[in-house]
């Protein structure tokens, strides 16, 4: 029973299929933070865990069966049967930068909030006066 | 709320930028694509074996995308720019100085060292494991913010830190711009490297050379990030 | 086995996020964030991409997290969504 489930998740179908649709969860489950939360960190938050779905999916498409991580090491000494590297080195830079613009929103949010006193969104008519 | 605030980088920085920006559109408009490269991973694993690095990520990040690296580096710039010209607060006198908690005090003197040597390790050993010099650089970001929250003598000059950080955006260019001149490529390999040596420290020419400047720049831009955010005054 | 790790991790990270959103309380919210960024950090280390999975785990559960505690704590301390 255990081994007959542990073999049907280990074909490659599934395990592509498990990663599209819960990487499309998860990606949901963010935008459903953005469009019903009020207060600026929950929407930081909520953006950073829609990047975070959309690496899963990216190093997710990337992966097959099998192959090693793409790097010598012990044992391994050519570069044959490997995982494609360019994904890895994009996600690589993506989360970088996803950090640095989370770390610009955040000073921004404090620059908000010292100049009227505001921190959720529904509050912010400064526009209508 | 005073609006009149100085810039917290020096003018020496701003022409450095503006030097990484004018040399990437003019080599951009230099160079010619090459022809032969029909399939992108494959392809570039079989040459990565002839530049004697074993770890084909960062051969990919600093060396068939150095280009990226440089838009990236600059786009971490002026986010720590923003940031620094949003929070930065010129008076000094209000910052609590209460002190830390005892057990952080002893526990950071005893952590920092190796928090720091780990993280010197994953910035010089990047192209022969795993790691490199934005992970290295961001490890050795947060052993500084061990020793803000800590200690309270503590300070980090931001004179000091930005000529660490002009001084690698410069070097990055420059080494550009030799490889530009002897290899008719920007970003060539220069230095001599052998497939025979692959796994040493000293092998793989300039691509760790080019990895701990990314992971210098990277590291004095999350530590004047992480003072900005610390550093500011609640109650103004 | 992999499918197991891979299936288990997808579960707890949906369960984590969804928890995160609902939580009225805002420093839970980040130390919960961190459990996200940790999932995260597993299944890359499954999908054999351990230079991404450094990264994530130094950039999205170290720093980010600090630089949100931080933002909390100017915007007003423990304030209930």
């Amino acid at each position: 029973m255990i081994e007959t489930l542990l073999n049907f998740l280990n074909q490659e179908e599934v395990l592509q299929v498990i990663i599209v649709i819960g990487s499309m969860i998860l990606f949901f489950i963010g935008l459903f933070g953005i469009l019903t939360q009020r207060h600026f960190i929950k929407i930081f938050i909520s953006i950073e865990i829609m990047e975070i779905a959309i690496f899963i999916f990216f190093i997710g498409l990337a992966f097959q069966k099998g192959k090693t991580a793409p790097m010598l090491g012990d044992g391994i000494t050519k570069f044959i049967n490997m995982n494609d590297p360019i994904p890895h080195a994009m996600i690589l830079t993506a989360i970088v930068i996803g950090m640095a613009v989370l770390a610009l929103g955040v000073s921004m949010a404090i620059e908000y909030n010292k100049l009227t006193g505001i921190t959720t969104i529904d509050k912010m008519n400064g526009l209508k006066n | 709320m005073s609006l009149k605030r100085t810039i917290p980088m020096t003018t020496v920085s701003g022409f450095g930028v503006s030097a990484v920006f004018i040399l990437t559109i003019l080599n951009i408009l230099m160079q010619n694509m090459p022809s032969n490269i029909y399939r992108a991973g494959d392809e570039l694993l079989k040459l990565n074996a002839t530049d004697g690095v074993a770890n084909s990520v960062t051969t990919v990040v600093v060396y068939f995308r150095g280009f990226d690296t440089l838009g990236e580096i600059a786009v971490l710039f002026i986010a720590s720019l923003g940031i620094g010209l949003m929070l930065t607060n010129n008076n000094l006198n209000n910052i609590s100085q209460e002190n830390s908690n005892f057990m952080l005090q002893i526990g950071a003197k005893l952590l920092s060292p190796v928090i720091f040597i780990f993280g010197l390790y994953i910035m010089i050993y990047g192209h022969l494991s795993v790691g490199g010099g934005f992970q290295g650089g961001v490890i050795i970001a947060s052993g500084i913010l061990l020793l803000l929250i800590s200690s309270n003598g503590f300070h980090i000059s931001h004179k000091f830190v930005e000529i660490f950080e002009t001084l690698a955006g410069v070097s990055y260019v420059v080494i550009g711009l030799i490889g530009l001149i002897i290899l008719d490529s920007f970003l060539g390999n220069f230095l001599p490297y052998d497939i025979s040596k692959m796994g040493l420290l000293l092998s793989g020419g300039i691509i760790p050379i080019i990895y701990i400047i990314v992971g210098i720049k990277v590291g004095s831009e999350m530590s004047v990030i992480v003072d900005n955010m610390l550093k500011r005054n609640i109650d103004d | 086995m992999l499918g197991l790790v891979i299936l288990s991790s997808f579960i707890s990270i949906i369960l984590i996020a969804f928890k995160t959103i609902i939580e009225p309380k805002l420093s839970h919210t980040i130390v919960l964030s961190m459990g996200i960024g940790l999932n995260a950090v597993i299944l890359f280390v499954a999908f054999q991409a351990p230079d991404v999975a450094l990264t994530q785990a130094v950039i999205g559960i170290g720093i980010s997290s600090v630089i949100l505690l931080m933002g909390l704590k100017h915007l007003g301390g423990n304030y209930e969504s």
